[in-house]
């Protein structure tokens, strides 16, 4: 099973079905950061709509929860990016959802 | 005096314990809540200003933890509480989107700007 002399094409498709990659594809660990992935996407989509659409009192509690769960993701074991990455970005599309919520409420 | 650990208390146990109150672990999920109540709140907003995007993704991230926090080692129950009701209040949300869609006064809208556009 060696690598040593592969295209990178063939070596990526190779990783891709590892048993290894296989487990996590199906795993838990993939799809629950998977699920998660709408509220940021949501979130983007929602800042070319009209801010009277934006509830702030989500909006705030959305902030405070990814902040928090950032840290969750590399403080479980192993580690989850994927997670983490999904409530970084949230984080990014909620706090532009809250200032524009507070111009629009001025 | 003895201070073997069998002396502590269940709160001390439960308050030193891996997944306790003093890590992320027990915030983080406890913290989800804020959602629910969010929901909760926003059920008094005009349903023409709810964004169907963000609650049907609160749905599906709701439903989907529900049960993965059943299938996780160990159970999180508290997790499974939390994405339940957070599911809930977001299918609430779109429901009551759906209906204010069907409603004539959001046809009357959909009708005047359509007039408008073609003007």
């Amino acid at each position: 099973m060696s690598q040593a002399s592969g295209s990178i094409a063939s070596r990526i498709t190779q990783k891709l079905g590892s048993k290894e990659f296989r487990n996590y594809i199906t795993s838990t660990h993939f799809w629950g950061p998977v699920a998660n992935w709408g509220i940021p996407l949501a979130a983007i989509g929602d800042t070319q709509k009209d801010p009277s659409l934006i509830s702030g009192n989500m909006t705030a509690a959305l902030c405070v929860y990814s902040a928090l769960f950032m840290r969750f993701a590399l403080a479980v074991q192993p580690k989850n990016y994927l997670l983490f990455a999904c409530h970084f970005v949230n984080e990014g599309a909620q706090l532009t959802q809250g200032y524009r919520y507070l111009q629009y409420n001025k | 005096m003895a201070t073997a650990t069998a002396s502590q208390s269940a709160l001390q146990r439960f308050i030193n314990s891996p997944a306790g109150p003093k890590t992320i672990h027990f915030w983080a999920p406890a913290m989800k809540w804020a959602l629910v109540i969010a929901g909760i709140g926003d059920l008094a907003r005009p349903a023409e200003n709810l964004s169907l995007a963000q609650n049907t993704s609160l749905v599906a991230t709701g439903l989907i933890w529900t049960r993965y926090s059943t299938v996780i080692i160990p159970k999180n129950w508290p997790l499974f509480a939390v994405n339940l009701f957070v599911a809930g209040t977001g299918l609430m949300q779109v429901g009551r989107i759906m209906n204010y869609r069907m409603s004539d006064e959001y046809k009357q809208k959909q009708q005047q700007e359509a007039a408008v556009s073609s003007a």
